[in-house]
């Protein structure tokens, strides 16, 4: 009965919205039942879109490697040593999410035209960091909280080196908790659109620049295409990251059976 | 060894800091902004502000959407999550029930345009045709937040279900409580933490986040980062002041109340751990 419940609710408020998106891009403008490409077709005909997609995945990409770095290092300290004023930097790290990200990015806009950072790549990539870093700090603490010291404390007892150790038990077992920050910050990066206007100035055009006009057009098919992109691109990043992340920590094993 | 083991922790910590530095730079510029319009020190530009009456409208409009995105999205998120954790247990049911948060906010803001503007998919069906989206009471934006934010707090309560301690139930039972009290003193006390945490979250975000409302708000009234928005793209110049000054002071309350909820969480946690 209860299971019958849960999937009505999911049916009515999550599955049909974006079943409808689905059904919309894949049918002729003004049909519901008539199949076309003509919406995936008018989408990738398009130029700047293209283009866009590229943007977004570079930023993407640079603003997901930086999370992962910042994310683990200071995960690992907040988990796993005690030190003075550990609650004010846990309080800080928390900040960037409550502060108004607009106050943040009118503050921070002046300085980047200083340095020459406003309308670059860079600018952009620096002002997607503030929503997303928190929530890697936090994935990171928790997946170290789990991992606990002991996995490390054998490996330095057995005489690892620290590169050792990091390659050989820490990132497998947190790959979970990589996945989540890739998957998570990618997103975040992607929905930015105010942020990303000011700092990139008209100039950097990612995704979010070009939806957002779009939606003044009255093409429903066209927009429906374009939303399902939104949620196509994260999971081929991820899928990508994830082929990626296969290939890298365990290319000591020989090494490590050479031992026995 | 002793010196490096209270250096560590501080190096690990080094690049959040450094990251910190932009946040932080950000805030303080915008305040100085604010004071020294001209170079010189002064208040003028928030006596000007709060009688401001665009200001105080939409201040207050805004209060009062974030108030209700996050209470109904933490309310409806909470009982969902109590209610199906067997569903939510399984990898089917929990990736459909997140699915809302792999679209970004203005996709699903233009759904909720898409079913709830005039002549939409759903305001046909509803009693008096009315229309939801762009409507001066700030439901379609409402709606939108909650399309989002009930996924995200699912997130953030399903471990709490997952790892909470069961016991706890059963001792209610056996000393005669009833599910009122089962829910107050073996759930609340693990839960309210995390709703408390997630709520002001929500609250900061949806108090201050552009998108959805340049999507499925009103033309009047209009919330405050829109308007802002506005003061700060202004031609002449003369409102950017405005605009640094209105967010310190949204900073400012949203700083205030994230202060006193936090006080009150941990206040929460060690009645948890050192009472009880």
């Amino acid at each position: 009965m209860k299971k019958i419940l849960f999937w009505v609710i999911a049916m009515l408020f999550i599955i049909s919205p974006v079943g409808i998106l689905v059904l919309q891009s894949f049918t002729s403008p003004g049909s519901w039942t008539e199949f076309s490409l003509y919406g995936w077709r008018g989408l990738f005909e398009t130029t700047r879109l293209l283009e866009a997609t590229g943007t977004s995945l570079t930023i993407g990409f640079f603003v997901t490697v930086i999370n992962i770095a910042v994310g683990m290092s200071a995960g690992k300290a907040l988990a796993l040593y005690t030190f003075h004023g550990k609650t004010a930097v846990d309080t800080l790290f928390v900040m960037p999410l409550l502060v108004p990200i607009l106050a943040i990015t009118f503050g921070v806009h002046i300085a980047m035209i200083r340095i020459g950072l406003a309308d670059t790549g860079l600018g952009v990539i620096l002002i997607h960091l503030v929503p997303t870093v928190p929530y890697s700090i936090r994935i990171f603490r928790n997946g170290y909280v789990s991992l606990g010291r002991r996995m490390q404390e054998q490996a330095e007892t057995l005489g690892a080196s620290a590169g050792r150790t990091f390659f050989d038990i820490e990132l497998p077992l947190l790959k979970p908790s990589v996945q989540s920050v890739i998957f998570l910050t990618f997103v975040i990066s992607l929905s930015q659109y105010v942020i990303t206007s000011i700092i990139g100035g008209g100039t950097v055009v990612t995704l979010a620049m070009v939806y957002f006009p779009f939606l003044d057009s009255a093409d429903t098919t066209l927009i429906a295409a374009f939303s399902i992109w939104f949620a196509v691109l994260p999971l081929l990043f991820y899928i990508t990251a994830g082929a990626v992340f296969r290939l890298l920590p365990y290319r000591r094993k020989s090494g490590r059976r050479e031992l026995f | 060894m002793k010196l490096s083991a209270r250096i560590k922790p501080w190096l690990l910590l080094t690049p959040a800091l450094l990251f910190l530095l932009l946040p932080l730079y950000g805030l303080w510029s915008a305040f100085r902004l604010s004071v020294y319009p001209d170079g010189k020190l002064t208040g003028q530009v928030y006596v000007r502000l709060f009688s401001h009456s665009d200001f105080l409208l939409s201040f207050f409009y805004s209060l009062w959407i974030a108030a209700a995105s996050t209470f109904l999205s933490l309310l409806i998120g909470w009982f969902f999550t109590r209610a199906f954790v067997p569903m939510l247990e399984r990898t089917g049911g929990r990736l459909t029930v997140w699915l809302p948060m792999v679209f970004p906010h203005f996709v699903w803001a233009y759904l909720v345009l898409l079913l709830f503007q005039e002549g939409g998919l759903v305001s046909g069906l509803l009693p008096g045709n009315r229309a939801y989206a762009n409507d001066p009471e700030g439901v379609g934006i409402i709606l939108t937040y909650m399309g989002k934010e009930i996924p995200f707090v699912i997130l953030m309560l399903l471990p709490v279900y997952l790892t909470r301690n069961r016991l706890y139930d059963d001792l209610t039972e056996t000393l005669g409580g009833c599910w009122i009290s089962k829910i107050r003193d073996a759930e609340l006390p693990f839960v309210t933490p995390v709703l408390i945490e997630t709520g002001i979250i929500i609250f900061a975000f949806t108090f201050s986040a552009y998108e959805v409302p340049a999507l499925v708000g009103a033309t009047f009234p209009e919330m405050l980062s829109i308007l802002t928005f506005d003061w700060f793209y202004s031609g002449d110049w003369s409102e950017r002041p405005l605009a640094f000054a209105a967010m310190v002071f949204l900073t400012t309350v949203i700083g205030l109340i994230s202060l006193l909820l936090f006080h009150f969480i941990n206040k929460m946690r060690r009645n948890i751990t050192e009472g009880l």
